[in-house]
């Protein structure tokens, strides 16, 4: 946050805190290739939700609470009770002064639609009938989607220019606002500073914006960038992450505050009074409405109910408990804690009681990025080699399609491209319309570690993740590390159905490494000298979980070391069954395909835009062993981590699982809550009139609007939201005290906790 | 020949299967097949008819209706090969909505408007007579608003409807001021006969009025420059409309031309101005699109330029090449838009294979020179030197374009067997679409006109294509050298802005005017 140049005046200063301070209050939109979690109200989740709501409110005109239609279905069916709305008032808005049975009420008549102060753009609108706000937002995105292109253009404007400058550049020539009666908006540019603090500074004085007013009106224009404001706040989150300074998302402010600037000196004479008026309101700190009160009550009482139905499931699979701990097993399977994880888990131990299943983040410890794969994953990456010869006739292969690809989009030889080979075309037409089987995807071969397998680190990685998961004894003949991916094709959001632990791949690469690893003979003389007795006979494998077909491929080709690997048809059999259940569980929910409920075909299927419904229903978090969840169908709604607090007396793996999984699945839910609850505001839209922006995101139609989060089709089936909107209920297997002094460890968490945004409790307590 | 009317089977069985949605309310529980056995039947009726054509030779069956207003249905090579194209077409768009908009709201709405919209081209592909032309081209543009408008509600609707009413009204008097003056000029409305008339050197003035009116016609249905603004519009419906609208719909405008080809040739300046007008939506348009990032838009830029240089072929009088055009134009776009969602793929693939080396003026030199070398050598046996110097001309513009891909590989920085497989390649290429025209031709030989002789216009407008596309090819394979300069820079602006030659539209129609309907919604 310091500021470089020290010749700014205090005003100026004044106004570079401000803005440096609203760009935190903005979500980062990752990029299409990333199926990174992201928490949408990042730099807002600090407050509870009434504070956020009346923040959003007035800056982006968003409502996000769940609509009337849902609480008034929760109140019918007893989801909301009145109990609970008389503990929840007092949690979350103990200045309301209404009875229970009033906000009861409540939730049947109030019709609350929160309307955004207005910007410059919109007075001037009103007083010229010109569409202003969506005309600087069409300009913006024209210009964006230049800027900010990673190779899809052929002729893209000069690099490593920052936003601003580039900008300037684009906006002295371009002249589509002079066609509009802009009169001299290119002269205009030409006489902004060439920093755009400065730019900055003088467009607020233009304005009449003060140090007071700054903040919310910064608020509100970042809010009005058409979606850019995430992308440039990506960027700021990168460099965070690298400890550089990125000033893109305060360039863009830039950017939009220069809009305000030459729209109020076209119109100042019509909108002056009106605009000096609302600068006043912008100085009105934001306070929550008794709307957003009575909202955040009946929400918070849903979420109570929410809570109730966990423990109550909980509290019925303990009894089972002692059962379930003295049955021998014969295989152990290491899943992702992804709710998709445990439908299947569940199957498999139904199928087979001798099946022992572990949750972990499906990286498995092991943060790995190939270099195939973009550097900007989302965790510490490990650079590691692909294996293996690389065949320089798969090079020409490929440097061949990329030039044929170019000359398909390029100036006249495209001509040539489309007489000669367009035709070709009806070969692909009709194979996607014919068939939908999947592809066999090669997934290469094993991915090598980029240490020695004696190593200390080797050994360090290796017994974290198996502590981690208490599987430091009693080890089955086999043991599987089942990473899970997403077989869709033809679906730009893909990412989004990926591991998020595997920053939106699949987990296959991750699986298969820490496997291979196990299998070294040198490593596990090191694990035994710290305490962990790998017996010969004990194989590992790697598998990896289609989720959307809920098949399962075996890497039984990769090479197991020195072991003497058994024969594991058996394991299989036993897979193909469990994943036969889980496909008819899952298929209920989905809408028909012509050959029946058929999940194979659907992934396959170019035209199929509800593939699956990926993370929707994730409304619970249980760190426990899994002795005490067993025997429990939790219908895909719970991300399970295993988690051994007898083993932990330093709570040292419990302050990972917080700070880690459950941040992310925390973020998750708030991803689904966010958008069920306002998809004009946190989803991506409409999937059939998506226009994908290679290696940016979605642009809805051709709006210029970058979109974000799940589509309407991932949320919503026949007009009904697919997603519970609650808030994720946490539940972990240690005492309170050993919760809290984890979830101090990370500041994220301990505000989310802190604002109500995630609810963390004991299971032992309860 | 009676039997020719049973291919009104298909646009009556379209008809039949969109109403069958359109009354059904409630979402289906499966995605609805109805639509896409009608296409089914239309694949059927399209190998009969081929089959018939064949046999029979080219024909028109007697008019279903009374005296010269009724149904009509025509088969010869382009009808044929056009109602192959569509039915094909049909089927794969029809089969792909019902399962894209499965569970959407309005799905039935969306399946009645496109299987309307596919019935009126099919009406107008395999017309026999102006009245069936006339009104297949309202069926079509009456289901193209409707769709390019399906989300009313949308931010920006109301914009490109505005601008869109403007280009049909246009689109829809020049087509029937045409049609009427044909009648007028050629006292029937039996194309075939129209077209024997035009043929044996009847071209009254009337006709060449005639022609004006259809060539403005076949310019707005082709969304070339500067009417093009509404087709950046159609990224606003869903994907499956856009397939149907970039191709079947506006092939209308070159089909148009193919159509009425000898009459056409009656009027040299008209084409002339065609391949001027043409020319230019061609090669902007594909300069445009290099700019463009979001996908969607990208194909729209090249529908314009791909339509542009159908237009461009049919004003040089090469008939067959533009009905090539047409057909794997139309394969291409629908290919591209379907898949369009997967274009996310190719950016992780492209990571992969890293940045493609920027090829020096030498290298584009000896790359252009050795694809004009190329072209002797596979032109010649094949005898396509002999034949016109508009279809010399074309090819050796098309060589340039081969030209671009051989100097990526001939790039000082990529690997020699990159070198190695691109050579392949363009060798591939030059051969496939020499090929493809000799076929084209042979098909269409005695149905469509030959080039005619060049004059001296002819000459200038010949000229004037090898220069200007020549420039262009290869000033863009030297792009990575001189995008930098400030001036270029600039110019790079004002392109990804289309020359804000819809800008100017959007001002004219009011686009960006505040709707007060719409204010308060």
């Amino acid at each position: 946050m310091q500021i470089l140049n020290q010749d700014f005046s205090p005003d100026l200063r004044g106004l570079i805190g401000a803005a440096e301070h609203a760009v935190r209050k903005i979500a980062p939109l990752f990029p299409l290739s990333h199926g990174a979690a992201e928490n949408p109200f990042n730099g807002l989740s600090h407050e509870p939700i009434t504070m956020t709501s009346a923040r959003l409110a007035r800056s982006a005109g968003l409502h996000i609470f769940p609509s009337k239609e849902t609480q008034l279905s929760r109140v019918e069916t007893g989801e909301i009770t009145l109990e609970d709305i008389g503990i929840s008032r007092f949690e979350v808005a103990p200045t309301l002064t209404q009875s229970d049975q009033a906000i009861l009420e409540a939730a049947k008549t109030t019709n609350y639609i929160p309307q955004a102060i207005p910007t410059v753009a919109d007075l001037a609108a009103q007083h010229s009938g010109t569409d202003w706000p969506n005309f600087v937002t069409d300009r913006i995105g024209a210009w964006a989607q230049g800027h900010f292109d990673t190779g899809d253009a052929l002729w893209a404007p000069m690099a490593k220019q920052n936003a601003w400058a580039s900008w300037r550049d684009w906006a002295m020539s371009d002249l589509t606002p002079e066609i509009f009666d802009l009169a001299g908006f290119c002269d205009t540019i030409n006489q902004t500073q060439h920093t755009h603090w400065r730019a900055i500074g003088e467009a607020c004085a233009a304005l009449g914006i003060d140090n007071e007013a700054a903040p919310s009106v910064f608020h509100r224009l970042l809010c009005d960038l058409g979606g850019w404001e995430g992308l440039g706040r990506y960027h700021l989150w990168k460099a965070e992450c690298a400890r550089i300074r990125d000033t893109t998302l305060t360039e863009l402010l830039a950017i939009r505050l220069v809009w305000e600037q030459a729209l109020h000196a076209c119109y100042a004479n019509e909108i002056g009074q009106q605009w000096a008026a609302l600068i006043l309101a912008h100085k009105e700190p934001p306070q929550a409405a008794a709307d957003h009160l009575i909202d955040a009550t009946l929400q918070r009482a849903a979420e109570r109910g929410s809570a109730r139905r966990l423990d109550a499931l909980l509290a019925q699979a303990r009894e089972h408990f002692s059962l379930a701990e003295t049955v021998s097993c014969n295989a152990q399977l290491v899943f992702c804690m992804d709710i998709r994880s445990e439908r299947l888990r569940h199957a498999l131990e139904t199928v087979n009681p001798e099946i022992q299943t572990f949750g972990m983040a499906g990286f498995f410890g092991l943060p790995l990025v190939t270099q195939t794969q973009d550097a900007e994953a989302h965790h510490p990456a490990l650079r590691i080699k692909e294996d293996g010869p690389c065949a320089d006739a798969d090079d020409a292969q490929d440097g061949l399609q990329q030039a044929i690809s170019r000359s398909s989009r390029a100036a006249v030889s495209s001509f040539a491209y489309v007489q000669a080979a367009g035709l070709l075309r009806l070969g692909p037409l009709l194979d996607s319309s014919l068939f939908h089987e999947r592809r066999v995807i090669g997934y290469g071969p094993v991915p090598r570690l980029p240490f020695e397998t004696a190593s200390e680190a080797a050994a360090d990685i290796a017994e974290k993740v198996l502590r981690s998961i208490n599987l430091t004894k009693n080890f089955a003949p086999v043991v599987v590390f089942i990473g899970h991916e997403a077989r869709v094709t033809n679906d730009a959001q893909s990412a989004l159905l990926q591991c998020a632990a595997c920053g939106g791949y699949d987990g296959a690469m991750n699986a298969r490494a820490i496997a291979s690893l196990l299998n070294e003979t040198p490593l596990r003389k090191s694990l035994a000298k710290r305490g962990i007795e790998i017996p010969p006979e004990t194989v590992f494998r790697a598998g990896l979980h289609d989720t959307t077909g809920d098949t399962m491929t075996l890497f039984i080709t990769d090479p197991v070391g020195d072991c003497n690997p058994q024969p594991i048809r058996w394991l299989h059999d036993i897979l193909d069954q469990a994943c036969d259940i889980v496909r008819a569980e899952r298929s209920i929910n989905l809408p028909a395909t012509p050959r029946g409920g058929d999940l194979y075909a659907r992934g396959g299927d170019w035209s199929q835009t509800r593939t699956e419904w990926g993370l929707a229903g994730c409304h619970w978090f249980v760190a426990a062993p899994r002795s005490t969840t067993r025997n429990q169908n939790f219908e895909g709604k719970v991300f399970l981590h295993d988690y051994h607090f007898a083993n932990d007396p330093e709570g040292k793996l419990l302050a990972d699982i917080v700070a880690g999984p459950l941040l992310i699945a925390a973020w998750i839910n708030l991803q689904y809550y966010a958008a069920t609850v306002s998809p004009q505001g946190f989803g991506s839209g409409c999937k059939l009139t998506h226009n994908v922006c290679v290696g940016i995101g979605v642009i809805d139609g051709n709006s210029g609007r970058l979109r974000s989060g799940p589509s309407d089709q991932s949320l919503f089936l026949n007009g009904k939201p697919i997603h519970d909107a609650l808030r994720l209920i946490a539940r972990i297997a240690a005492p309170q005290s050993a919760i809290n002094a984890a979830i101090s460890t990370t500041p994220d968490i301990k505000s989310l906790v802190k604002s109500g945004w995630l609810e963390v409790g004991s299971i032992n307590q309860t | 020949m009676l039997v020719a009317w049973i291919v009104l089977i298909f646009p009556a069985a379209l008809m039949v299967a969109g109403a069958i949605r359109l009354r059904e309310k409630a979402a289906p529980i499966m995605p609805p097949e109805w639509a896409e056995r009608a296409a089914l039947i239309g694949i059927a009726l399209a190998a009969y008819s081929a089959f018939h054509a064949i046999t029979f030779g080219p024909t028109t069956s007697p008019v279903l209706g009374l005296g010269q207003i009724g149904f009509s249905v025509r088969l010869d090579a382009v009808s044929v090969i056009l109602l192959m194209l569509m039915s094909i077409l049909a089927w794969i768009i029809l089969r792909f909505s019902a399962t894209h908009l499965q569970a959407e709201e309005g799905e039935g709405r969306f399946t009645f408007w496109v299987c309307f919209t596919l019935a009126g081209i099919v009406l107008l592909f395999v017309t026999g007579n102006l009245v069936q032309l006339g009104f297949g081209w309202i069926v079509t543009s009456t289901g193209v608003n409707r769709l390019v408008n399906f989300y009313p509600h949308r931010l920006g609707a109301h914009r490109h409807t505005r601008k869109k009413i403007i280009f049909t009204r246009v689109t829809n008097i020049a087509l029937a001021a045409g049609l009427l003056l044909l009648y007028a000029a050629y006292g029937g409305s039996d194309i075939a006969s129209i077209n024997t008339a035009a043929r044996a050197g009847v071209v009254p003035t009337t006709a060449i009025l005639a022609a004006a009116c259809l060539a403005t016609a076949a310019v707005f249905q082709s969304a070339l420059l500067p009417v093009h603004g509404w087709l950046t519009e159609t990224t606003q419906a869903p994907t499956p409309a856009s397939a149907l609208l970039h191709t079947g719909v506006l092939s209308a405008g070159g089909f148009l031309l193919i159509r009425f080809a000898d009459v056409m040739l009656g009027a040299p300046l008209i084409l002339a101005v065609l391949v001027v007008v043409g020319g230019f939506s061609a090669l902007v348009g594909s300069v445009v699109m290099l700019t463009q990032s979001a996908a969607k838009t990208a194909l729209v830029w090249s529908t314009i330029s791909q339509m542009g240089f159908v237009v461009l072929l049919c004003g040089l009088g090469l008939f067959p090449f533009a009905l090539l055009h047409i057909v794997a134009h139309a394969f291409y776009k629908t290919h591209a838009f379907l898949s369009a969602a997967k274009a996310n793929h190719f950016i992780r693939a492209a990571r992969k294979v890293g940045p493609v080396a920027a090829p020096s003026t030498r290298n584009v030199v000896q790359a252009m020179g050795i694809a004009i070398t190329i072209y002797a050598f596979v032109a010649l046996p094949l005898g396509l030197l002999e034949t016109s110097p508009q279809a010399v001309a074309i090819g050796a513009v098309l060589v340039l374009g081969v030209g671009y891909l051989g100097a990526q590989g001939r790039a000082n920085a990529a690997p020699r067997s990159l070198r190695l497989a691109t050579a392949k390649a363009s060798v591939l290429f030059a051969a496939s679409y020499f090929g493809l025209q000799w076929i084209a031709q042979k098909l269409t030989a005695g149905t469509l006109p030959p080039t005619p002789r060049a004059g001296p216009l002819e000459w200038m407008v010949i000229a004037w294509v090898l220069i200007s596309f020549a420039a262009v090819a290869i000033l863009q394979t030297l792009l990575p050298l001189w995008s930098t300069h400030p001036v270029v820079r600039k110019l790079r602006v004002h392109v990804a802005n289309g020359l804000y030659l819809d800008a100017r539209m959007d001002l004219f129609a009011g686009a960006w005017k505040t709707d007060p309907l719409k204010k308060d919604t």
